[in-house]
């Protein structure tokens, strides 16, 4: 399957972003554009500061650009209302953390059930664990958890309400390599398998081999974005 | 010395949390508030007390009786712990003003002409003392004559015994006898328009009661006031003067007057130290939940500044100063409200108390323990936050805590509980288990002002049923007319042929000794017509006490004295005509509010004073809308009726004094057990927010609405804050009932009324409290920047 011969389900178009940090404007992003393929495995690439968690953020409505437009299924999400963005996160976006951002309160299962609570034909939570393989772990605390299990609990979390896209912000990047390794995995076999879009940003040009395309993002704008024809197989990814 | 950039750094955590430091320090104030004004009062009114008892010379005993010759009131001044005696006349009189339909009561004492510093002397507010020993002039007490309008030069008609006279007013006084005057069987407030006290010339006041050569009234001074000392040179001065018809005897401890004084100011102590123990225990509590997550909050920067070198000791010093803000801000607040509080309650005591010099001074020394306290309590709350930062070695300050540890919690054992609960209330659950400090103090806050609410508004509840008791349930009659001495059955029927009357009784009130052994007290047995409707003494079920033809019925706290059970036998003696000793059977006990009563057949008592079918009051009801002006005609033409008491009108003199004093009592009630509440619910909750950050982030991406999140805190503080209202409603009703035990005097009993629509209003008050706090931190969640939150790792 050609993720490029699929049909674009978000559409970055010339997307911007200015911070106001008390009386300087800070550009964070700029002139940005980029379509995103049903499907597709996108791994976004770029140091720290370069914009690429803004990018995510928009393209995840957790926030609004200041130029530009971005599309989803046909609706320009960027003029959207709070109430809007609040329901397209819901029923549209699973996101995935650095820092998994578990409630520390709440079991695995219960984690998991959060994301399920909101959503109408949502996965069951025991299901979503099933897919991350942490069934045996449902009733662990995030505490009692290694690093890869609860990042695979929140992996869980934003697969179970059964979403178009899953935004993964350096979902690597506070784990070791060989936990890594299984992540990245995981990730990889939810759009070959499933096939669910999946974009994922680093700043390790390794695991950008894994992805069906490679988009380049310096100083706050796309460079470039290469279609990776023969997409390198986790296992042989080197760290 | 204090490092700048600390300060500055202390300046901005301050405004920073303001919301709710101000909720804290509010709390700091009203305790303070409190304690400066009324330890204030208290200083103000019993230095006037004393003042005034001390300059005017306040009888420490007084002694009624029939008829003494004066040569006897020398000897008793040669008793031992008898400093000085005066002997006076006291006489009942009835006062006739032009514009008064109705006679009023009150009393003649007699006055030295050259009265200056004598036992219960005057001190005069106008006007001058009499022109000689036997003028027809009167001094009023000033009370009387301002509710009047009576000046100096006015003229006033006073009937004694039989005779009706025109008397000349030369003056106005005020007597520290008569600070809080309540008429005699008048009931609960006092009534200064409807009750006269005047003094006139002794020698007048001699002739014009029958008593020339003689008194009927004996004050006097002690070496040793306490009530014990007292209570012996009573007893001795009793045997002194047994032949000459001994009715009362009364130390100063029972004075009606001094007793409600030192009462108010025994009730001004114990308010000025509970309370403030209160609102700064809570805050101190607040503070220490709020310092302990700051420093938890802080924990990198509190690394950084130890790595550079700065002391454990000047970080605890840094933390303890929000303390010492918090202390010091809420001290000097609090002085000036105590300073405010002051001045209204100081004026609220000069309408209550006819007494000189109730002005409010400044006392340094109670601002000065006030604010005191305050920073005690600020820092003491502070301490344990400011050991926790300065106990953090830098190394380990500048890794992240350790995780927070996920843990099965007390209800996840009853599984057929717990898995019925959605997730939101696991969290719920789990928050509360975790966190058993916070969580205490929660509860234990709205529990406190719940309490505080319920005890309140059962005060309020239990005076008005006291007055509706006393003025409605009681009494079903228009008119008593006091009689000067118990007549037969004739007066009656002439009271019966006057205009208007309706319907009469008789009823009998007189002084008696009771005693079963050792056990002893003076006290007012009544006698009731058989049939009573115009009067009717309830048990406190609200049933009619029935008196049997022969036999006593007490008062439980009269039995108690007494030392006496249903079936056993007391002596009794009434202290009028025949004064014969006779051997009572308790026929029964009944529970009552007010005074020492006792009861029996009007027929009984009759006979045990030699009489036959007597009474000395005789109530009466009137036609509805009757016009009363001839029956008031009547009544002030015969001069056996020395008292007329206006049942309606004293129920309006009573509600009109309470009225407002409760009024103001239940909205500063209110106000405080607010403040209470909400600064302690909102500081925790915020506190909680502040540590679940990143929740409320994480929700937020997962596409829950502020709302939904919202709910989730709610929920908590709803849950932590019912189990407080609940312990509160059970605490609120032992304290209700912890007073109602406290006011069991002689005087009245107060009854703890609770009733369950009172319960829904505080606990409705409580839920309105809550919901404001929530408001704040929802709207807190709404404008919280989570995509802030979740980027960096806490």
């Amino acid at each position: 399957m050609n993720p490029s011969e699929n049909k674009v389900v978000v559409s970055v178009q010339s997307v911007g972003k200015i911070y106001r940090m008390g009386e300087v404007d800070v550009p964070a992003l700029r002139d940005s554009s980029i379509d995103i393929h049903k499907g597709e495995f996108l791994v976004i690439v770029g140091p720290s500061g370069s914009g690429k968690s803004t990018l995510l953020n928009l393209i995840g409505g957790m926030d609004r650009p200041t130029s530009g437009r971005i599309i989803f299924d046909g609706k320009d999400i960027s003029r959207a209302s709070d109430a809007e963005l609040t329901l397209f996160r819901r029923l549209q976006v699973g996101f995935i953390f650095q820092f998994y951002n578990l409630v520390p309160t709440l079991t695995a299962l219960e984690n998991v059930q959060v994301a399920v609570e909101l959503v109408p034909d949502a996965m069951d939570p025991m299901e979503a664990l099933s897919l991350v393989q942490l069934e045996d772990r449902a009733d662990y605390f995030p505490s009692q958890l290694s690093g890869g299990q609860q990042q695979r609990v929140s992996i869980a979390r934003a697969l179970a309400g059964n979403p178009s896209l899953l935004l993964c912000d350096e979902p690597t990047g506070a784990l070791d390599i060989e936990t890594s390794r299984q992540v990245l995995d995981l990730l990889v076999n939810l759009s070959r398998n499933l096939g669910k879009t999946v974009v994922l940003i680093t700043h390790n040009g390794a695991i950008a081999r894994a992805g069906d395309r490679i988009a380049q993002i310096r100083d706050g704008t796309i460079a470039s974005i290469v279609r990776n024809e023969h997409p390198t197989p986790v296992k042989e990814i080197r760290w | 010395m204090v490092n700048r950039v600390l300060a500055r750094k202390l300046a901005r955590d301050l405004r920073h949390r303001k919301g709710a430091l101000i909720a804290l320090i509010a709390m700091v104030t009203v305790g303070v508030g409190i304690f400066v004004g009324m330890s204030g009062v208290y200083r103000d009114l019993d230095g006037a007390k004393e003042n005034y008892y001390r300059s005017n010379l306040l009888a420490d005993f007084t002694v009624d009786l029939k008829r003494a010759p004066e040569w006897t009131a020398e000897a008793v001044g040669r008793l031992p712990n008898v400093r000085a005696v005066r002997s006076r006349i006291h006489q009942s009189v009835l006062v006739d003003l032009e514009d008064r339909t109705t006679p009023l009561p009150g009393i003649a004492l007699s006055l030295p002409n050259d009265g200056h510093s004598i036992i219960n002397g005057l001190m005069m507010r106008s006007g001058i003392r009499f022109s000689h020993d036997e003028a027809e002039e009167v001094i009023l007490d000033r009370q009387f004559a301002e509710a009047n309008h009576l000046e100096p030069g006015d003229r006033i008609k006073v009937l004694l015994l039989d005779k009706q006279h025109d008397l000349l007013v030369v003056g106005t006084a005020m007597s520290p006898e008569f600070v809080y005057l309540i008429p005699p069987g008048g009931g609960l407030a006092p009534d200064p328009a409807g009750y006269a006290v005047m003094y006139l010339p002794r020698k007048f006041l001699q002739n014009s009661s029958d008593l020339n050569g003689s008194y009927n009234e004996l004050v006097g001074l002690s070496y040793d006031t306490s009530r014990r000392a007292l209570e012996d040179t009573l007893v001795l001065i009793k045997e002194q003067l047994e032949p000459y018809g001994v009715t009362n005897t009364t130390p100063i401890q029972d004075q009606t007057s001094a007793s409600i004084v030192q009462d108010e100011l025994d009730n001004l102590k114990t308010t000025a130290r509970i309370f403030p123990v209160i609102f700064l225990g809570v805050a101190a509590l607040v503070l220490n939940i709020l310092m302990r997550r700051m420093t938890a909050q802080h924990r990198v920067v509190i690394g950084t500044l130890r790595a550079l070198g700065y002391s454990s000791g000047t970080i605890t010093r840094h933390y303890l100063g929000h303390g010492l803000i918090v202390g010091a801000t809420g001290g000097i607040a609090g002085a000036a409200f105590g300073w405010w509080l002051q001045g209204a309650m100081v004026g609220m005591y000069r309408q209550f108390f006819a007494m000189p010099g109730i002005d409010r001074h400044f006392h340094p020394e109670v601002f000065a323990v006030g604010c005191a306290i305050a920073m005690c309590f600020a820092l003491a709350g502070a301490f344990r936050g400011s050991r926790q930062a300065a106990k953090l070695e830098p190394a380990e300050a500048m890794r992240p805590p350790p995780p927070e540890q996920g843990a099965r919690v007390l209800p996840e054992r009853i599984p057929l509980f717990w898995n019925r609960l959605s997730f939101q209330w696991k969290m719920i659950f789990r928050a509360v288990f975790r966190n058993p400090f916070r969580s205490s103090v929660s509860m234990l806050a709205s529990a406190v002002a719940t309490a505080l609410l319920v005890a309140s508004l059962s005060m309020y509840d239990s005076t008005y049923y006291m007055m509706d008791y006393h003025f409605t349930r009681l009494f079903h009659h228009d008119l008593t007319l006091s009689l000067r001495d118990p007549e037969g059955m004739g007066s009656l029927s002439e009271v019966r042929g006057m205009p208007a009357v309706s319907y009469t009784e008789p009823q009998l009130d007189v002084m008696c000794d009771m005693s079963n052994g050792p056990y002893r007290k003076r006290t007012a047995v009544t006698g009731l017509a058989p049939n009573n409707i115009l009067y009717t003494p309830l048990d406190s079920r609200g049933n009619k006490v029935v008196v049997p033809a022969t036999g006593v019925i007490l008062t439980r706290k009269l039995a108690e004295i007494l030392n006496v059970g249903v079936g056993e036998q007391i002596k009794l003696r009434p202290l009028i005509a025949r004064r014969e000793q006779v051997m009572a059977p308790v026929v029964g006990i009944v529970d009552t509010y007010l005074g020492l009563s006792a009861y029996c057949d009007i027929h009984y008592l009759s006979t045990l004073l030699g009489e036959y079918r007597t009474a000395n009051s005789i109530l009466t009801r009137v036609y509805p809308g009757a016009f009363t002006l001839p029956l008031m005609e009547q009544i002030r033409r015969r001069p056996k009726v020395i008292g007329v008491t206006e049942r309606l009108r004293a129920l309006q003199q009573v509600q009109e004094t309470i009225g407002d004093f409760m009024g103001a009592f239940f909205f500063i009630t209110v106000l405080f057990a607010g403040i209470i509440a909400f600064g302690s619910m909102l500081n925790t909750a915020l506190v909680s927010l502040s540590e679940r950050e990143r929740e409320v982030g994480t929700f937020r991406v997962l596409g829950y609405s502020s709302g939904q999140i919202a709910r989730i805190f709610s929920g908590e503080s709803f849950l932590l804050n019912g189990m407080g209202i609940v312990l509160g409603v059970g605490l609120g009703i032992g304290v209700a009932h912890l007073l109602s035990l406290a006011f069991n005097t002689e005087l009245y009993r107060y009854p703890a009324i609770i009733h369950p629509s009172r319960l829904m209003l505080s606990a409705a008050l409580m839920v309105l409290f809550v919901g404001s706090a929530q408001l704040i931190v929802f709207r807190m969640i709404r404008g919280l920047q989570w995509l802030e939150v979740l980027k960096v790792k806490e």
